[in-house]
């Protein structure tokens, strides 16, 4: 039941009815309806995997009351421990077996060793990766007594599997979610109308932008030794408003539709081809994650309070084992290191905090510098996303081998309807200059500053309804839902 | 509560209207203002897939428009033939291909699968009918409302672009260099597809065929199907029995003329159901005598094979 689809439509009206208007007089009931809708959706997917789920949420919340009970330090290290090493486990299992088995025989074939791995004929129970990391800072936060182990089942299941953001996050926190969980929600006109505007937006940056873009990418990466050099830099770039559009756009429906249920759940993106630096673009991109790894991994490591060498074993380590989440597969684990490499001497440097506000803050256009600023990180990061799109870590050095080629300078060639590519060119276009009028806010078109009369505001709106419309073509399933 | 419900409820309303008004407007437009001429000489118009596509040189034949288009199943054959024929009176004669491959199930795919759904409907929805509609909707709901939108843009920008020219954008003779060909030999291990399975039969396939008869009856045209040659190795050749059956049940009132076993070599085949510019020249060639000669007068096929070989030497 992907977020654009009919049948998710529906499925959100009759929640919406039954929780305003049946289940509204205790929160417990709310919650309990809210949690059962969760368990439906997840077993839309894969109803076995539902399991799986209760199975997580069963064992974090017990060893959350056991480390809250426990009357020793030992006992309360060893109940997190074994939070951790089942979590871990079973994220081992399912997403990385197949590619420690097989890199260990690729490895003991390098010495003359033949080995046959056995290899599990499994697939990946969408959302692992996040309900598990919800998880993890759950009882992380228990043990560093950041917050109270949560006793009620029902509300701490709502917070692992809270329908919006159960498959793709954000990866909440439970100091953040909880406390909301277990307050009486009122229903507020401002906050619902702004939800339906976010979904809005986000269904127009993934059924619009990132389904467009993901054909031409997709026909690019496939047939990667047939195209020039300059066609393959618009492969890549193709990508990066893909993967953009894709996951931003999901997070938008995510906290739009939390919004219409009186929550609030961590923003995720923050305009992040806008950055100036890739320090900048790491705290503006998928910042539920970075964060979780900069508070769970960064900063118990020492971050970056301590000498130069342990800062770059640090960053090394973070942006590895962020690659290493996204999949079991080598192009991530040299994505995140690339990233590393990228982000490493502004951290040297002691730039890295050198811009914090959004750029051109209260101006129109930005200075030259700033623009040039934004073009260079725009470039290392798309240069980054070829090993992240790559199906191979050979044909992502086969790709880039290509871009540097004579090639490079020619006219892009792609034997493709040009009126369409024109129409997706133009629809990008138009995107970044809406993403730019509202880079300071919440989300590009929370307030629409710049179109000043109500009028102007819902043409649109309604612009923005048909031009989905027009440009719906087959459902692509999103990009996170596989990590 | 209630001021969002009612806000929501009438944005909602609005949006569905203006959906509606896209979606409907320039279709209507498309469809009064749309254009499918053929040459004014064009008194014969074959309408196919892939196989009378590559067969069928229209400019080696006289009087004659080849109107196929590959992976076209009778369903969107059927909104083409409306068109051309209301358009084109001075059309007399209408061929449609009819060979093994068109019974079977896999027509169903080129019908409502999404890939051929997509590419084929656009072209066509401004001139279905809503049953025609309502078939595609029961057999893929999911994607018949994706290929909605799709239908929509490409109405809206042929209405604001005032292009409602059809010609040449419909199908025609499409040239496989020669080049390309079947090995000289036994070219069996060249076919590494399966057999189709002859129990499954695309019924709506079919019911279509008819409708394009059935249409051309009721203009008045003269109807014949028509199957060009298919190497003896082709994959749905092994149909023969049920072709012939449903041919002579359902299609027993149209005329049949069968080219399946004119004699083509394999350098004049590009694979087992297609021609080369080689092998289409020789066959047309062939067909433009066959005319001349007042085969489409008689619909005698009888004499096929002799006057098949004799070309073929």
């Amino acid at each position: 039941m992907l977020f654009n689809s009919f049948g998710f439509g529906i499925f959100l009206i009759v929640v919406f009815v039954l929780y305003w208007f049946v289940f509204n007089r205790k929160l417990q009931q709310q919650n309990l309806l809210l949690m059962t809708a969760s368990y439906f959706f997840y077993a839309c997917w894969d109803w076995r995997f539902l399991f799986l789920l209760i199975f997580s949420t069963l064992l974090d919340y017990f060893t959350g009351l056991k480390m809250f009970q426990a009357k020793t330090q030992g006992l309360k290290t060893f109940w997190l421990w074994l939070s951790i090493s089942i979590n871990l486990g079973f994220l081992g299992v399912f997403k990385y077996y197949n590619f420690f088995a097989s890199s260990l025989a690729a490895l003991g074939a390098d010495f003359g060793i033949h080995l046959s791995p056995f290899t599990l004929n499994v697939i990946l129970p969408v959302g692992i990766s996040f309900y598990t990391f919800h998880g993890l800072s759950y009882v992380i936060d228990v043990y560093k007594n950041r917050i109270k182990a949560e006793r009620n089942f029902i509300d701490y299941s709502l917070f692992v599997s809270f329908f919006p953001l159960l498959v793709a996050g954000p990866i909440e926190r439970a100091t953040h979610l909880l406390p909301q969980v277990k307050t009486q929600r009122k229903f507020d006109y401002q906050e619902a109308i702004n939800g339906l505007r976010q979904i809005l937006w986000g269904l127009f940056k993934k059924a619009v932008i990132a389904d467009q873009c993901a054909d031409y990418a997709n026909m690019i990466f496939a047939n990667s030794s047939h195209f020039s050099g300059s066609t393959l830099v618009l492969g890549a770039v193709f990508f990066a408003f893909q993967i953009y559009c894709d996951f931003s756009g999901y997070s938008d429906m995510a906290l739009g539709i939390a919004k219409l249920f009186g929550f609030e759940l961590l923003r995720n993106f923050a305009f992040p081809y806008f950055s100036r630096d890739m320090a900048e673009f790491w705290r503006r991109w998928h910042i539920s994650l970075s964060s979780w790894f900069r508070d769970y991994l960064y900063i118990p490591l020492g971050g970056s309070k301590t000498g130069t060498w342990l800062k770059v074993r640090n960053t090394l380590i973070i942006f590895l084992v962020s690659g290493f989440w996204h999949g079991a597969n080598w192009t991530f684990i040299i994505w995140g290191l690339l990233n590393a490499l990228f982000i490493l001497p502004s951290i040297l440097l002691k730039t890295n905090r050198n811009h914090l506000e959004i750029v051109a803050k209260g101006k129109t256009m930005p200075t030259p510098v700033e623009f040039i600023q934004m073009s260079l990180t725009f470039l290392q990061v798309i240069f980054a996303w070829i090993f992240f799109r790559a199906d191979s870590v050979t044909q992502a050095f086969k790709y880039i081998g290509r871009i540097f080629s004579r090639s490079l300078f020619s006219i892009p060639q792609l034997d493709v309807n040009r009126a369409q590519l024109l129409e997706v060119i133009i629809l990008i276009i138009c995107f970044i200059i809406v993403e730019w009028h509202g880079r300071e806010n919440q989300y590009a078109i929370e307030k629409l500053t710049w179109l000043r009369r109500r009028g102007y505001r819902l043409t649109f709106y309604y612009t923005l309804v048909v031009v989905i419309f027009l440009f719906t073509g087959k459902e692509q399933q999103f990009i996170y839902f596989q990590f | 509560m209630h001021r969002f419900l009612i806000k929501t409820i009438l944005f909602a309303l609005m949006s569905f209207v203006l959906i509606l008004a896209v979606a409907l407007i320039p279709g209507y437009m498309v469809n009064k203002f749309s254009k499918f001429s053929i040459k004014k000489n064009s008194t014969i118009a074959l309408f196919g897939h892939s196989h009378s596509e590559c067969a069928y040189n229209d400019t080696l034949i006289a009087n004659f428009t080849n109107l196929s288009h590959s992976a076209e199943s009778y369903f969107y054959t059927f909104q083409k033939v409306k068109k051309y024929l209301v358009q084109n009176p001075q059309v007399k004669t209408v061929l449609i291909e009819f060979s093994n491959n068109q019974i079977d199930n896999k027509m169903d795919d080129w019908t409502w699968g999404y890939t051929y759904m997509s590419n084929m409907f656009p072209q066509y929805a401004s001139f279905m009918s809503f049953a025609d509609m309502e078939l595609l909707a029961k057999h893929n709901s999911k994607y018949f409302m994706n290929c909605i939108g799709i239908a929509a843009r490409t109405n809206l920008i042929k209405a604001l672009s005032f292009n409602y020219d059809y010609t040449g954008k419909t199908g025609g003779y499409f040239k496989i260099d020669s080049s390309k060909h079947l090995p000289a030999g036994n070219p069996v291990n060249e076919n590494a597809r399966t057999s189709p399975n002859k129990n499954r039969i695309s019924t709506t396939n079919l019911q279509y065929l008819r409708k394009i008869v059935d249409y051309c009856n009721n203009m008045h045209k003269h109807v014949f199907l028509i199957r060009s040659p298919q190497h003896p190795l082709y994959e749905f050749r092994n149909n023969e029995a049920e072709f012939s059956l449903i041919r002579e049940r359902y299609f027993g009132d149209v005329k049949f003329l069968d080219f399946n076993n004119f004699p083509i070599k394999n350098d004049e085949f590009a694979d087992f159901g297609h021609l080369n510019f080689k092998g289409a020249l020789k066959y047309s060639t062939y067909i433009n005598q066959r005319i001349i000669n007042g085969m489409l007068n008689t619909g005698n096929t009888a004499s096929i094979d002799q006057a098949a070989n004799k070309a073929a030497n």
